[in-house]
């Protein structure tokens, strides 16, 4: 458990945290989200302490810090930077094994370790572990940054934006791997993004950061659905489209009132309307609730088609 | 110009001396080499973090950089004498500058991204500046090594100046003496030496650093084997050390000192510094006790060393006493007995010029002074013995006049390109250029006797030694100097042997 209590930043005159509050649960995937500049990653480096707030204390399991060995904090917390940022002068294999090293892992336990975790994200460990950081690709890079991450077994890992300088090939493939380690592993991940997409395909809880300030904390689709300010609404409203909840449903002006007699389903305003087809295929006359208004089937089809006709005016 | 059979013949003859030099050149150099790495590296590595005095550091090291090396030899000879020593010191002062700045910058301009990651993984300070910095840091580390060294070689060529040996010694030598071959052998191995070392530095780039570290390692270990096995060796014979200016008969005199004195005592050994560097210089060394003896000429001594009332004599024997007297009164120095020769300063013209204008003496040359350029050297053009007074004496002016360094001053007067320069009496291109030496007939020109100088004390504690090169007193006419000087500058022989030579024939060794 990660918990951050009234954490405040001032670089000179400028407040990078304004006495912010959040605790992130054991096991959880939470993606720290907003525009660059709004001190998500600021708020990321307060948990290793490579930032050192002005303000607040930091605590992981309860232990503030401030007050613990730093170096052997930071031995058991998975780190991933932008860029892979692999040390140029030594191979895949002593670059994975960096913290393994400090931890004063065995030869034997060190290599298969490292062998084993290669093999996971997709980079054969005959062909890579001799490799040098300059003949890899950037999602290579990547893939070895995160090697190197998990290698210790951290009950903690850091990324920060660890994904946005890659190709949208490479991109999708890492997020996936990063769904599926992050199903195996039991670990408390804490991602930065600025990607709104990456945020909620990934992410358990995503937390809104703007100004320096948490704006709104929430599982990705209810933070989607009902944004608590205008802020948070503006950032989410380029990815909804493309998600498609009951919520933009409503906002297309469809529904009624509901009748007398009438039962039906009541859903949330964050699900998909995908999975309200999943519902109409089951049964075609399913009326569902959402937000006090009933949907039929014929508004799903309705909505289906101005969608078509909006994509037709894109092209 | 020089011939490929010039050289080669100048290689045969000399090949262990240049052999010799060469290694000690190398000497110093590695020596300066190791020194400033050990300093500069670990002071760029300790200053990383504390950026205002690292910026300062960098500073003074630029500074140092800026004084001219002669000057740093200089200002050294008193606290740290003469030799490699101070040869070593210095080149260390030029060197840090590349070796530390490359460092400093090789590792403060580390991708930050680099050292965040280490950081925030936890690395051991070890691992982050052995594993990291440094390896990163090595190739800019590496750069400045190697400007550094290529520095070094070429600016150890001075080291020869203070008696630090080295190729320098054949440069110096190849000035003085006009010895193009010297000259030649003595640039063109520093040069060859600076280009390999820089080859070698970049092959040792690709060395992994392990190897390269116990590679530096060995060769450490080696060479203090060597130096402290060479300590135990040597005997602890009484050393004199005798110092000569530049050029050829310096090099004779003290040679025949050396001869003198081992013969009167073989338990003393004699080190000599032949080219060791002008008057100023040689005479602080003997001051500082640096060196032992030089053989200096009254009129000097009484020109430029001590300060007189009476002015410059210009009867031998007076001029002789008072530049005792005055040594012994004002810098606790004794001055032996003069040999015979002179080697004063005289006007000399082509042959050509002095049959055109009939000239025979100087006050012959004032007549037609109007249509003749002169070049001098440059202590002779300024000194009030030299022209600024020849020309009060004898009422004339040279149509136009330049200074030329003393060596080369023939040459130009050969090559037409002057008339008339100034000569010492016994110099060997007045036979060889068929030059003609213009009478002095008003005595204008100080008398020039050469003796050997050492402090009072000294010629106390070594009386055998103040014997022997008594010996040497009222010998040695102009014309045998002028002989010996030929066979060593012209004919290059060596020093050693012409001075045994001319011992021998006149019965004073064995």
């Amino acid at each position: 458990m990660i918990e951050f209590e009234n954490i405040g930043k001032k670089y000179d005159d400028q407040n990078a945290l304004k006495n912010l509050t959040l605790t992130i649960n054991d096991g959880e995937l939470f993606v720290l989200v907003g525009p660059s500049g709004s001190g998500k990653t600021t708020l990321l480096k307060t948990i290793n302490q490579l930032v050192v707030p002005t303000s607040g204390t930091v605590k992981v399991d309860g232990e503030d810090v401030a007050k613990t060995d730093l170096r052997q904090l930071r031995r058991h917390i998975g780190y991933v930077l932008q860029t892979g940022a692999l040390f140029p002068n030594l191979t895949v294999a002593q670059n994975a094994a960096v913290q393994l090293d400090a931890l004063g892992w065995d030869k034997k336990a060190k290599e298969d370790r490292i062998s084993a975790l290669m093999a996971k994200v997709g980079l054969p460990p005959k062909t890579f572990l001799q490799r040098m950081p300059s003949e890899l690709s950037g999602g290579e890079a990547q893939r070895v940054g995160i090697v190197r991450s998990l290698a210790a077994k951290p009950k903690l890992i850091l990324m920060d934006e660890p994904f946005s300088a890659l190709d949208p090939v490479s991109r999708r493939q890492l997020q996936q791997i990063m769904i599926e380690l992050h199903r195996e592993i039991d670990a408390t991940i804490v991602f930065v993004t600025h990607d709104m997409h990456e945020a909620t395909l990934l992410a358990d809880r995503v937390g809104v950061v703007y100004h320096g300030a948490l704006q709104q904390v929430g599982p990705p689709n209810e933070v989607m659905a009902n944004p608590a300010n205008e802020v948070v609404r503006q950032f989410f409203d380029a990815e909804s489209s493309g998600d498609r909840l009951l919520k933009q449903v409503l906002v297309a002006g469809l529904g009624r009132e509901k009748q007398p007699g009438e039962t039906p389903l009541k859903v949330r305003n964050s699900q998909t309307v995908f999975e309200w087809a999943g519902m109409l295929e089951r049964r075609a006359d399913q009326l569902i609730e959402v937000d006090g208004r009933v949907l039929t089937i014929h508004d799903l089809l309705n909505y289906v088609a101005r969608l078509g006709e909006e994509s037709d005016h894109d092209q | 110009m020089i011939t490929i059979n010039e050289l080669s013949t100048y290689l045969a003859k000399n090949g262990n001396e240049i052999l010799q030099a060469l290694w000690q050149h190398v000497e110093i150099s590695l020596i300066a080499m190791i020194i400033t790495i050990l300093i500069g590296v670990p002071l760029a590595i300790a200053l990383v973090n504390h950026q205002r005095i690292g910026e300062v550091i960098l500073q003074v090291a630029g500074v140092i950089q800026t004084i001219p090396s002669l000057a740093v030899l200089g200002i050294l000879i008193p606290f740290v004498g003469i030799g490699t020593v101070p040869a070593v010191i210095a080149l260390v002062l030029y060197a840090i500058m590349p070796v530390f700045q490359n460092t400093y910058a090789g590792l403060t301009n580390i991708d930050p991204v680099l050292m965040e990651a280490a950081d925030a993984l936890g690395v051991s300070r070890r691992f982050k500046l052995f594993r990291i910095e440094i390896p990163l840091a090595m190739p800019m580390i590496l750069s400045g090594i190697r400007i550094a060294t290529v520095l070094v070689i070429g600016t150890a060529t001075l080291a020869a100046l203070i008696g630090g040996g080295g190729l320098g010694t054949y440069i110096l030598l190849g000035i003085q003496t006009n010895n193009n071959a010297a000259l030649v052998v003595g640039a063109v191995l520093s040069a060859v030496l600076a280009l390999l070392a820089s080859l070698l530095i970049k092959v040792l780039a690709n060395v992994s650093f392990k190897k390269l570290g116990i590679g530096v390692l060995v060769v450490a270990v080696l060479g203090a084997g060597v130096g402290l096995g060479r300590q135990l060796l040597a005997k602890p014979h009484e050393t004199v050390t005798i110092a000569g200016k530049m050029g050829g008969e310096p090099e004779i005199l003290i040679n025949m000192y050396k001869d003198l004195i081992e013969q009167q005592d073989p338990a003393i050994t004699v080190n000599l510094k032949p080219n060791f560097g002008g008057t100023s210089f040689l005479f602080k060394a003997v001051t500082s006790k640096q060196v032992d003896i030089y053989p200096e000429f009254t009129g000097t001594v009484l020109q430029s060393l001590v300060k007189t009332s009476s002015g410059v004599s210009h009867d031998p024997e007076t001029a002789y006493q008072d530049a005792k007297h005055d040594l012994q009164q004002q810098f606790k120095m004794t001055y032996l007995k003069p040999m015979k020769y002179q080697n004063t300063y005289a006007l000399a013209v082509r042959s050509a010029t002095a049959a055109k204008y009939h000239l025979k003496t100087v006050a012959d040359l004032a007549r037609v002074a109007g249509q003749l350029d002169g070049a001098f050297d440059p202590d002779f053009y300024q000194q009030a013995d030299g022209y600024p007074g020849l020309k009060q004496a004898y009422h004339f002016n040279l149509r136009s006049v330049r200074t030329m360094e003393p060596a080369l001053r023939y040459e130009a007067l050969a090559d037409k390109r002057v008339d008339v320069t100034d000569a010492y009496t016994t110099d060997p291109q007045i036979r060889r250029y068929h030059l003609v030496t213009l009478t002095d007939s008003k005595s204008f020109f100080p008398p020039y006797q050469g003796a050997p100088l050492m402090l009072a004390n000294f010629a106390k504690q070594r009386p055998e030694v103040v014997t022997a090169l008594n010996k040497l007193a009222g010998k040695i006419s102009n014309a045998d100097m002028q002989e010996m000087n030929y066979q060593v500058t012209v004919k290059h022989r060596k020093a050693a042997t012409v001075a045994h030579a001319y011992l021998k024939a006149h019965g004073l060794v064995n």
